[in-house]
């Protein structure tokens, strides 16, 4: 992979920018519309409790998590290990379903294992970049699955949609990241019953690879 | 009103405050989120889900990022499943084998280029689309890129660079006359 700088640009980009802020040229925004469907929406949502504002943290349970994800990355081949798809889905040749459907599996069944370390860590404090990479992984192959076959079973890609939300708040995890942040990622998680439906999904007998893990 | 008082007037329960915030940011989610759709219908529904999933989860923005760089990864994520829906929903109707592009005849069908510019950023793929649109479109940085999208910066750049090809080779034709 070359190194890529802004200006690495073929002269017809330039142009190509140019005409493409004129493609879809977004028309003055309709406020007041859109304004009254979201108060109208909003009032019509029952009001949820405060969350707690602060978690106390110890440092064992980060640990879990660390040494969770550590064995996972030890236990497996570097040859087994998913690597950054550098092709969308769109460019990918035909696979039979049943392939999406076991990837499916796998992919939220390592998902499960994640979100159930992972939780358990936020009663203790640590720093959260190795989750955030996991859960950056994880999410790539997430957006994979949304836009494949298995994603056209109704209550797979709803989950999928849910979890996509979970990892990606979990992917913009920082060091400095206040508690707030991690209660948000927590009621997420608790609010859509991800882990509960993530455990209904995947077939008994499936052991997670740990590949992104 | 900086942001940060403003969050916290709205989490004291100020309707006022919501409204302000969301006057302060409603043009640039919908820039974005129009350029995403392509459709002024589509784009309303998307901002109106943006803004009430960001007053839910308004308690967990401390300010780490800009309140626009969160919101825009709010929008995007909201976008990028919205497309996916439409997508889904366009395939039921004609066939995987024969879906083209959003909305938009085969490109071969019309010389003009901006029209086939437009028909070549929407058969980009989603990541590639939303990346190209918020940096060489609308603006954003890679590192504001990065966090709308929970990627690395350097994921940002390669996909920018490749959705670049794309419209490159798309457009090759024109580049030659």
């Amino acid at each position: 992979m070359p190194v890529l700088h802004d200006d690495d640009r073929d002269p017809l980009d330039d142009r190509i920018r140019e005409l493409a802020r004129e493609v879809n040229a977004p028309p003055a925004t309709p406020r007041e519309e859109m304004w009254q469907a979201i108060s109208a929406r909003r009032q019509a949502q029952p009001r949820r409790a405060p969350r707690p504002r602060w978690v106390p943290w110890a440092a064992a349970a980060a640990a879990v998590l660390a040494v969770g994800i550590g064995i996972g990355r030890m236990s497996v081949p570097e040859s087994n290990r998913p690597t950054t798809p550098a092709t969308s889905v769109a460019d990918a040749p035909r696979v039979n379903p049943t392939a999406y459907r076991l990837a499916a599996e796998e992919h939220l069944a390592q998902s499960e294992a994640f979100l159930t370390l992972f939780r358990a860590s936020l009663e203790r404090p640590g720093d959260h970049r190795l989750a955030s990479a996991t859960a950056r992984q994880l999410l790539a192959g997430n957006r994979l699955l949304l836009d494949s076959p298995a994603a056209r079973d109704e209550a797979t890609r709803r989950l999928l949609e849910d979890l996509e939300l979970v990892l990606a708040e979990i992917a913009q995890l920082s060091p400095g990241s206040p508690a707030q942040d991690l209660d948000l990622i927590r009621d997420g998680i608790e609010r859509g019953d991800v882990l509960s439906r993530l455990r209904q999904a995947v077939p008994t007998g499936t052991v997670p690879n740990h590949g992104a893990l | 009103m900086n942001d940060r008082e403003l969050i916290g007037r709205v989490l004291a329960g100020d309707p006022g405050a919501e409204r302000a915030l969301y006057d302060a940011h409603v043009d640039r989610v919908f820039r974005l989120v129009y350029r995403m759709a392509g459709d002024l219908d589509r784009a309303q529904d998307w901002v109106q889900e943006t803004f009430i999933r960001a007053f839910d989860r308004l308690a967990g923005f401390r300010g780490e990022s800009a309140l626009s760089t969160w919101l825009c990864s709010i929008a995007i994520s909201v976008s990028l499943n919205g497309l996916r829906q439409v997508r889904r929903a366009r395939d039921r109707e004609v066939g995987l084998d024969d879906a083209g592009p959003l909305g938009h005849q085969p490109i071969q069908a019309d010389p003009d280029l901006r029209t086939r510019l437009g028909q070549a950023i929407e058969a980009l793929p989603d990541g590639y689309r939303a990346v190209f649109v918020m940096h060489d479109v609308e603006g954003y940085t890679h590192d504001e890129i990065a966090r709308a999208l929970g990627v690395q910066t350097g994921t940002s750049k390669a996909q920018l660079f490749r959705a670049r090809a794309r419209l490159r080779e798309a457009l090759a034709d024109f580049a030659r006359e």
